[in-house]
């Protein structure tokens, strides 16, 4: 066992390595079919800026900054120099905020995304689960069907909508909450009440409005999943066998069906590095989305780069610790 | 009670004692009105940054890519040799900035002298000189890849100090407008502190913070690390800048632009009086905000509020494809428009029209706009040899009579009023004489009246215009292409992030933009139109200068182009010089200009009063532009806190 | 067919939330199919007084652009339905495929497809997606968007299918099937089938939910045909129009109501069919009848 254990842990291992390489690949050319690109940018601005400029003007600049950007060569050299560049850590300068490096940018952003979406992954799916089998462990009481409505409810909502009513509601009508950012200006990050309430006020808003939306959807799986599981053999005879009711609802109902959630929430941890680029656009709240966004309007295919390998890297892990971790929760499945 | 319902309970609880705590949280910083810190609310002027936010926000190199522009910083910080300002000036819309007096050339245009303003300083105290100057120009020079650089590299053979304020420019061919870099209308290439930038290796990667020094009235106090605000702090030797030395102090003890998000907040933020200028909002937005807070005003008091930017929107047409090359199919698909839905569309009746190829702003009303009246009135075009007059001097009392049944009384009546708000015309809404037009030209209706093009094709347009971050544009654009639509050509408006670039490759029909741009307090036209020139024009697939993305060439323009460059900046024969180009455009119709940019700049007069509008209108207040400096030393407290 | 129809007049007699569902859905499709009498062009604007709430003439009031919202509305849900079931219909098909063969057969053939598989999964559908909106400039129509779409959305569902292949495989009668000489693909759909459906179905339910939501942020982003009416341009012109802040909430309110009743309903119905496709529960309600019949 402990062989064969090893052995699809290495094989696993190997899979993820091959996905990643896909998934950067593919990542890697689709950008630079697009029809803009960062020195195209960079001229635009600089023409606007610089009101007119003769031809050759914008000619000569055009070059230079070809031979800045490093994006001369033929496709697959850059390819191969941007695989270099990674396997030594270095994801190389932004190239429309030129020479500032993309490691640096994805810094900045990322505390406030992986913070906002972390919290609100874990308290939604947490939240969600709890809720969805104890409605669907108690199907047919009242408030099992009262919260039933309001997930079906309040999870189509389009998430845009979701989040701007309430901004309206409770940062403008009853202002409770700042209407955006991610803490009060010129405030300095220390470990101080003040800080910190401040970091909470602002968050509050905007992981309301995922945690809305996001519950429903773990809420209605769960509910049909332990819907299903009530119904196998084992549950009916633990109940015929006189097992307690919370002995049944955790140690067989609720264990089983939380599998495929647990696969959903290692996702959604991975998709973390994605950002949440609505969430971003109406809160003002800072992230990788908008970073990410803005690099794909200005052609920068570095900080494109830069955020994909983040994403791809981290849904692989989750992906490869799911399927390490599954057997564990499931007995009944085997390493193969 | 059973283990649910204690759990059920314990949910609740939970949430409303969240509820209730964070609202304690939100009442207490809102008790003290502080914008930050140590920074008190009357003190600052809250502007927009219609750039949002920042992505790299510590850079400040605003003659290299990356970092923001509007922040503050060329507002505040940077200046240079002059300014035009868009509407009336303070005293005049010329400015001599840091340059003592207008540019001095000499009889060929081959040099320009420059005279320096004496006892400016930079803000750690050292003295602006010459030197600076000559920096600035010998860095951008010596690194093409700048702003600037290449085309100094292309006009100036050498520059060169007589003494600490007196600069000469010797330049490679003569250029009577080579001023035009230094002089701010919007931005333009700013000056350097000679003692920071000596010290860099690489004027590219250099970010110019720490130390920022500042040539401008204020300094930098704090900017987010998350690239949403910038907060400014006035020098202590405000005086010692060309702001403070001509107009006094400015009042303002703080400015903190921050970038609000999308239009409904910043409705939101400046209805709680949480921001003083708002750059820009939709009509709809602008409507709701003044029923909101009477406080709220924007350039005209009432409808239509904007200011009218001396930019023109305009339906460009590429004038290298068939059938946009025949100027009468370019005069059939104008009189396809319904001017008054169009403005009624894009700007709920607030745009300000304009039936000829210049801005309807500043001071081109007067220059261009009344010379031109009769001119259009007897303007006609030949239709089956029948003379067809069509220019309407009527349209600003239509929409205005359309947008009262809306808005009531505060759509003004007064004509005069109305004709410089609304414009002073344009062009009939004819089909039956665009489809005489087209059917001259060879195209055919097919069964479901649609036309076809000559060759028995279906003619299909896309007229590409903005994303969703300029709504009236889109909308101008969508109106259009129901209108064609109805008059029989399948249009559909296609919003596109890559405007420009598509633009400059020729790689459209039709596409709602601008490419007519003014000082608006100056008549040159030389700005835009110098690449108008066959000298620059490029075939669709190679890159254009930006200025004639329509590719139009006309041999007459050509020579009047010439003569501008020819003559002095502020020759009167250029006005001249500037109809006669007009009338050409008139005749060739390369481009169906629309309106003046009309920008819903907003300012709350809750804690500051005396913004710039029509009736006091000594600058722009869209918050972007460079020269809104000044309306630091204009406005003042109301006392309110 | 009959079969098919027995099915769904079963469901409507049988269970109170497949009634409401299947009149919902039934409503939701006429109100669509309204837009083939509309008596309005959905391209055309300000036929009408602009911004009127509702009212008896205008029954979902009129917008800042002059249109009847009703009609209109029957146009974006027809379009925006449309397009939400072909993704999901176009993304099931690979899902189930990818999902039954990979878990059933394990091995080399598991291993290939789920590297595959696991590349779809990592890669970032939204910045791929505007991409390639970006690549195909105004091209794309909505058929296109949803092939795109299918062919990014269809990964993570064929690994929760597998994955619940892998457990059902380990059980007792998938065992007492193999001994018993049964084929792989009759195992396939007899016996794994019914116990896989429930997790199709919600999947395909929260993959048209997923498309239809997809189109919402590429239109509030900008990046859709504006002038195809669907929820999402819906939104997104009353964004232009800033709608919420302007008070004319019901522009916005109409696309929200008809996407939450239609999804409830969608959701109502899968759970009900899952109970009804389950082995276990037909018993139950086979016992049902009976009791019924005694009774």
């Amino acid at each position: 066992m402990p062989r064969s254990f090893l052995s699809y842990i290495a094989q696993r291992a190997v899979q993820c390595v091959l996905v990643i390489l896909i998934g950067i690949t593919i990542t890697f050319f689709i950008p630079r079919l697009s029809p803009t690109d960062p020195v195209e940018t960079a001229v635009n601005q600089a023409v606007m800026v610089g009101q007119f400029s003769h031809p050759d003007a914008v000619r000569e600049m055009k070059e230079a900054l070809i031979r800045l950007y490093g994006l001369d060569g033929t496709l697959l050299q850059q390819y191969v120099r941007f695989w270099k560049g990674l396997l030594a850590g270095d994801l190389g300068p932004s190239l429309s905020s030129f020479p500032k490096p993309v490691m640096t940018l994805i810094r900045g952003s990322l505390p406030w995304t992986a913070g906002l979406l972390l919290t609100t992954a874990v308290i939604s799916w947490t939240l969600g689960n709890l809720l969805g089998s104890l409605a669907g462990y108690y199907k047919n009481q009242r408030w099992a069907s009262i919260v039933g409505i309001i997930a079906m409810a309040l999870h189509p909502i389009p998430y845009y909508i979701m989040a701007f009513v309430l901004v309206v509601l409770l940062a403008y009508v009853v202002p409770i909450f700042p209407i955006g950012g991610a803490i009060d200006i010129g405030l300095k990050p220390a470990f101080s009440i003040v800080y910190l309430s401040s970091l909470l006020r602002h968050a509050i808003l905007p992981s309301l409005s995922l945690l809305l939306v996001g519950v429903g959807g773990w809420f209605l799986g769960m509910r049909t999943l332990v819907t299903n599981v009530i119904a196998e053999d084992y549950v009916t005879y633990a109940k015929y066998a006189g097992v307690r009711d919370r002995v049944i609802m955790y140690q067989y109902v609720m264990r089983n069906a939380l599998l495929p959630q647990i696969t959903g929430l290692a996702m959604q941890l991975g998709l973390i590095f994605n950002g949440a680029l609505i969430t971003e656009y109406v809160f003002s709240y800072p992230g990788l989305g908008y970073l990410a966004y803005n690099a794909i309007f200005a052609g920068d295919y570095s900080l494109i780069m830069g955020v994909a390998v983040f994403s791809i890297v981290g849904v692989s892990i989750a992906v490869l610790l799911i399927d390490l971790a599954y057997p564990l929760f499931d007995p009944r499945v085997k390493y193969q | 009670m059973s283990w649910k319902r204690r759990l059920i309970l314990f949910v609740v609880v939970m949430l409303f004692a969240s509820m209730l705590g964070s609202y304690a949280w939100a009442a207490e910083p809102g008790a003290t009105l502080d914008v930050a810190p140590g920074v008190p609310r009357h003190e600052t002027l809250i502007l927009e940054n219609p750039e949002g936010r920042i992505a790299d926000p510590g850079r400040f190199n605003r003659w290299a890519q990356g970092g923001g522009n509007s922040t503050g910083l060329q507002q505040l910080a940077l200046d240079t040799l002059w300014y035009i300002d868009p509407d009336a000036g303070i005293d005049d819309p010329w400015n001599n900035s840091l340059a003592e007096a207008p540019p001095i050339y000499n009889e060929d245009y081959t040099q320009m002298t420059v005279k320096l303003r004496k006892g400016i300083y930079w803000s750690d105290g050292v003295e602006f000189t010459a030197d600076d100057v000559i920096f600035t120009v010998e860095t951008l020079m010596a690194n093409p890849a700048m702003s600037f650089g290449a085309q100094f590299q292309l006009n100036v053979d050498r520059v060169y100090k007589t003494d600490d304020y007196t600069v000469v420019f010797d330049l490679k061919q003569p250029n009577s407008r080579f001023h035009a870099i230094f002089t701010v209308r919007w931005s333009a290439c700013f000056i350097m502190p000679k003692h920071i930038w000596e010290k860099v290796d690489d004027p590219v990667a250099f970010d110019f913070n720490d130390p920022l020094v500042s040539l401008g009235p204020y300094v930098l106090k704090d900017y987010d690390p998350n690239g949403y605000w910038y907060l400014w702090e006035r020098r202590e030797d405000w005086h010692r800048t060309s702001l403070g030395m001509q107009y006094g102090m400015p009042q303002p003890k703080y400015a903190l632009y921050i970038a609000p998000g999308p239009a409904d907040k910043r409705v939101m933020a400046q209805a709680n009086h949480d921001l003083d200028v708002i750059h820009d909002l939709t009509p709809e937005g602008m409507i709701s905000l003044v029923n909101r807070n009477p406080l709220s005003k924007g350039w005209f008091d009432g409808f239509p509020w904007a200011h009218p930017d001396p930019t023109l929107p305009a339906v460009m047409l590429n004038n290298e494809k068939y059938p946009l090359n025949l100027p009468e199919v370019r005069w059939a698909l104008t009189l396809a428009i319904d001017i008054v839905n169009v403005s009624m569309a894009s700007y709920n009746g607030a745009a300000t029209l304009s039936a000829i190829h210049v801005p309807p702003t500043g001071g081109y009303l007067e220059w261009y706009f009344d010379p031109m009246e009769s001119w259009l009135q007897s303007f006609s075009i030949d239709v089956d040899g029948e003379p067809f007059y069509p220019y309407d001097d009527t349209v600003a009392f239509r929409v205005a009579e359309t947008v009262r049944k809306q808005l009531g009384d505060q759509v003004p009546t007064d004509p005069e009023q109305l004709k410089k708000a609304l414009g002073y015309g344009w062009w009939k809404y004819a089909p039956e004489v665009a489809e005489k037009l087209l059917l001259k030209n060879g195209f055919t209706r097919d069964r479901r009246g649609n036309w076809l093009l000559p060759n028995g094709e279906q003619w299909k347009i896309s007229i590409l215009c903005h994303g969703p971050t300029v709504p009236t544009m889109t909308r101008a654009a969508t109106m259009i292409a129901e209108q064609w639509t109805k008059f029989g050509i399948e249009t559909k408006a296609e919003p596109t992030d890559l405007l420009w670039t598509r633009l400059d490759y020729g790689d459209y029909d039709v596409c709602l933009a601008w490419c007519i741009e003014t000082w608006g307090g100056h008549p040159d036209l030389f700005w835009f139109l110098e690449s108008w020139h066959s000298d620059y024009y490029r075939p669709s697939g190679e890159q254009v200068v930006n200025k004639n993305p329509m590719r139009f060439k006309n041999e007459e323009l050509d020579r009047i182009i010439e003569e501008i460059k020819g003559r002095d900046f502020d020759d009167p024969a250029c006005v001249d010089l500037g109809i006669e180009y007009l009338k050409i455009c008139v005749k060739e119709m390369p481009i169906i200009p629309l309106m003046a940019y009309n920008v819903f700049a907003v300012c709350d007069w809750y804690y500051w009063e005396g913004f710039p509008t029509a009736d006091n209108p000594y600058t722009n207040p869209v918050a972007n532009w460079a020269n809104t400096k000044f309306m630091f030393p204009m406005i003042r407290p109301t006392g309110r806190k | 067919m009959r079969s098919r129809m027995r099915v769904i007049s079963d469901l409507y007699r049988h269970d109170p939330r497949c009634r409401f569902a299947l009149s919902v859905i039934f409503i939701v499709v006429i109100f669509a199919l309204l837009s083939l009498v509309s008596p309005y062009d959905p391209g055309s604007s300000y036929y009408a007084p602009p911004s009127l709430p509702p009212s008896r003439e205008h029954p979902f009031g009129t917008n800042s652009r002059g249109q009847d919202i009703f009609w209109l509305m029957t146009f974006a849900v027809r379009n925006s339905l449309t397009f939400g079931i072909l993704t999901a219909f176009l993304s099931r098909i690979i899902a189930i495929f990818v999902g039954l063969t990979s878990g059933y057969k394990g091995g080399i053939v598991d291993r290939i497809m789920m590297v595959i598989n696991d590349s779809f999964v990592v890669l970032p559908v939204l910045p791929i997606l505007i991409l390639i909106n970006f690549i195909m400039r105004g091209q794309m129509g909505l058929m296109e968007l949803a092939m795109i779409m299918a062919l990014f959305g269809w990964a993570w569902d064929a690994r929760l299918i597998r994955s619940q292949v892998l457990s059902l495989k380990e059980r007792e009668f998938t065992f007492t099937s193999v001994f018993s000489g049964t084929n792989t693909a009759r195992i396939l759909l007899s016996e794994h089938l019914p116990f896989v459906t429930p997790i199709v179905l919600s999947t395909t339910i929260n993959n048209l939910l997923w498309a239809i939501g997809m189109e919402v942020t590429l239109a509030v982003l900008g990046l859709s045909n504006i002038g195809i009416p669907t929820i999402g341009t819906t939104i997104y012109w009353a964004n232009q129009h800033q709608a919420l802040i302007s008070g004319v909430w019901w522009w916005l309110a109409a696309p929200v109501a008809i996407s939450v009743l239609l999804f409830i309903a969608l959701y109502l119905l899968v759970v009900g069919l899952g109970t009804y496709l389950d082995p276990r529960t037909r018993i139950q309600r086979m016992k049902g009848a009976l009791s019924d019949e005694r009774a």
